[in-house]
């Protein structure tokens, strides 16, 4: 099977490096970015299977990103999980839903609890869309 | 001239006579009206040509004026430090109004303070929930990468851990407290939400070795509450009872069903009273057989980041975020040391449904104990 592609958008670098480390040695394929502006450009050529979006970034939000995302028929369906340092989770969730988001991850968070979200929405997306673009 | 001043004729012109001048001599005389006058007496002595005294110049000067003006003088100096002393007076006065308009600016400061608090917590949050996140990830990439982890670096991992963890529900601890605003009310049994708050200190309770006992009045009218926030309330409640008594006690959870019948600060006839009189309402209370509460705390145990607890142990948001919570439901907090002494007692008072199977709150008058 192929390795689950995961694009991580957090302005931190330090943050995307410390999951990216984790992440890969746990068998995932990870691209960072750290630019809310270039996330869509760099989503087009990774072509991800799975993204994590922080909410709260200085130039575009994480909310912008994934309308952006959503817009483009290759990432309608691309599972979108916020990860957010900010204060209210309702209000996280209520432009999570909007915007198509299905979950968010309230920081700090654990590796496994990472893991397990991401295992947790691609076997749903897999029973709920059976012939998706990426195995 | 007054007799009492006779003798000065003695005195005065013998000299004047043998040759001598006398200069501004300061007496009192009586002016033909008969009122007694101070004069300033001159004497010079006229000769003739042989040289011999024969009269003499008298020039006497009615000083009284100079006298009063003298002593008005005097007095005036004297109504002047008095005045100073007013001044003074004012001054002090002064200042002290300054310094109590510069509390009551410290007060509105911090007023001020506790509304920003809000905006404050979300860019705590955001700045110290990353770096929080950062430290856990690194953790865990060590835990998996170390293969064969000795005791302390196990030990090091955990500690690490819990810090992040610690230091996480300070934040969360001001995030309930900033966004403590916003109510899902629905229809709860309190009795219910509190024996589910002890379920959730159960853990603190054995550790302490604190037991607990419930002494709940059934049957009582249900209340429009948030569940999750209430059972902050109690939650927090219970855990400052067990904190008080390291090593161990009795945590005491009562409610009951009450009927407001005197008048308390904030119970009152007219409609704004928070608590009106003939209300029935439901009062928890929560008690412990602990230090009890010093009383140089009291006035302040609301107060945020009010705390005696060691740093790392207690935030002192316990009961701002219990008080903010329960003023949005429009209930009473109070919490003081119980009458006899032997530990503290918080009193939760809010208000109940009029149960539908009837107008009960007009027969089963007052509470029924079991
Ligand atoms: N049952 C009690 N007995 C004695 N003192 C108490 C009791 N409840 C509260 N206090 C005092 O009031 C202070 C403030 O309480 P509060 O719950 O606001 O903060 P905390 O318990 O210190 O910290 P936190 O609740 O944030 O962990 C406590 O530090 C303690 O001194
Ligand atoms: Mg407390």
């Amino acid at each position: 099977m192929e390795k689950v592609r995961v694009l991580l958008v957090d302005d931190e670098p330090s943050f995307t490096r410390m999951l990216k480390l984790n992440l890969e040695k746990r068998g995932f394929t990870v691209m960072v970015e750290n630019n809310g502006a270039y996330a869509y450009t760099v989503a087009q050529d990774f072509m991800p299977d799975f993204i994590f979006l922080d909410v709260i970034m200085p130039d575009v939000d994480g909310g912008e990103v994934a309308a952006k995302l959503r817009r483009d028929p290759n990432f309608k369906d691309t599972p979108i999980v916020f990860l957010t340092a900010g204060v209210s989770r309702e209000a996280t969730k209520a432009k999570g839903n909007i915007i198509g988001g299905q979950q968010y991850l309230a920081k700090p968070v654990t590796v496994d609890e990472v893991v397990a979200t991401i295992e947790k929405v691609m076997k749903k997306k897999t029973k709920a869309t059976p012939a998706s673009p990426r195995g | 001239m007054p007799p009492e001043r006779l003798h000065e004729l003695s005195e005065i012109y013998p000299g004047v006579a043998r040759g001598g001048v006398i200069d501004q001599f300061e007496t009192v005389r009586i002016r033909r009206d008969g009122v007694h006058i101070e004069v300033s007496l001159s004497i010079m002595p006229i000769r003739d040509r042989n040289g011999r005294v024969t009269s003499a110049l008298i020039i006497m000067r009615d000083i009284t004026a100079a006298q009063l003006a003298l002593q008005e003088a005097a007095q005036s100096s004297e109504k002047l430090s008095d005045r100073e002393r007013m001044l003074k007076r004012a001054l002090v006065a002064l200042r002290e109004s300054h310094e109590r308009a510069k509390s009551a600016q410290l007060q509105l400061v911090q007023a001020a303070k506790l509304e920003s608090i809000g905006r404050l917590a979300a860019g705590v949050a955001h700045e110290v929930k990353n770096p929080l996140a950062v430290i856990l990830f690194a953790v865990d990439y060590l835990a998996e990468s170390i293969p064969n982890p000795d005791g302390n670096i196990q030990v090091a991992l955990t500690d690490a851990r819990e810090a992040v963890g610690r230091a996480d529900s300070v934040i969360r601890g001001l995030l309930d407290f900033s966004t403590a605003t916003e109510l899902s009310p629905s229809e709860q049994d309190v009795n219910k939400l509190v024996r589910r708050s002890l379920q959730l200190v159960r853990h603190s309770l054995t550790k302490s070795h604190v037991f607990a006992v419930e002494e709940m009045e059934e049957g009582l009218p249900s209340a429009m509450l948030d569940r999750n926030k209430i059972e902050q309330v109690f939650v927090n409640l219970m855990i400052n009872a067990i904190d008080a008594m390291p090593t161990g006690g009795t945590l005491i959870v009562r409610t009951r069903r009450d009927r407001l019948t005197v008048m308390g600060s904030d119970v009152g006839v007219r409609k704004t009273d928070r608590f009106q009189v003939g209300q029935s309402v439901i009062v928890v209370e929560v008690e412990d057989t602990g230090t009890g509460i010093d009383e140089t705390a009291r006035p302040r145990l609301f107060d945020p980041f009010f705390t005696t607890k060691p740093p790392g142990k207690g935030t002192g948001l316990g009961l701002a975020v219990c008080k903010t919570i329960v003023a949005l439901h429009g209930g009473t907090i109070r919490i003081g040391n119980k009458e006899g002494g032997g530990g503290a007692r918080a009193t939760v008072v809010l208000h109940g449904i009029r149960s539908k199977e009837g107008q009960s709150d007009g027969e089963g008058a007052g509470p029924t104990r079991r």
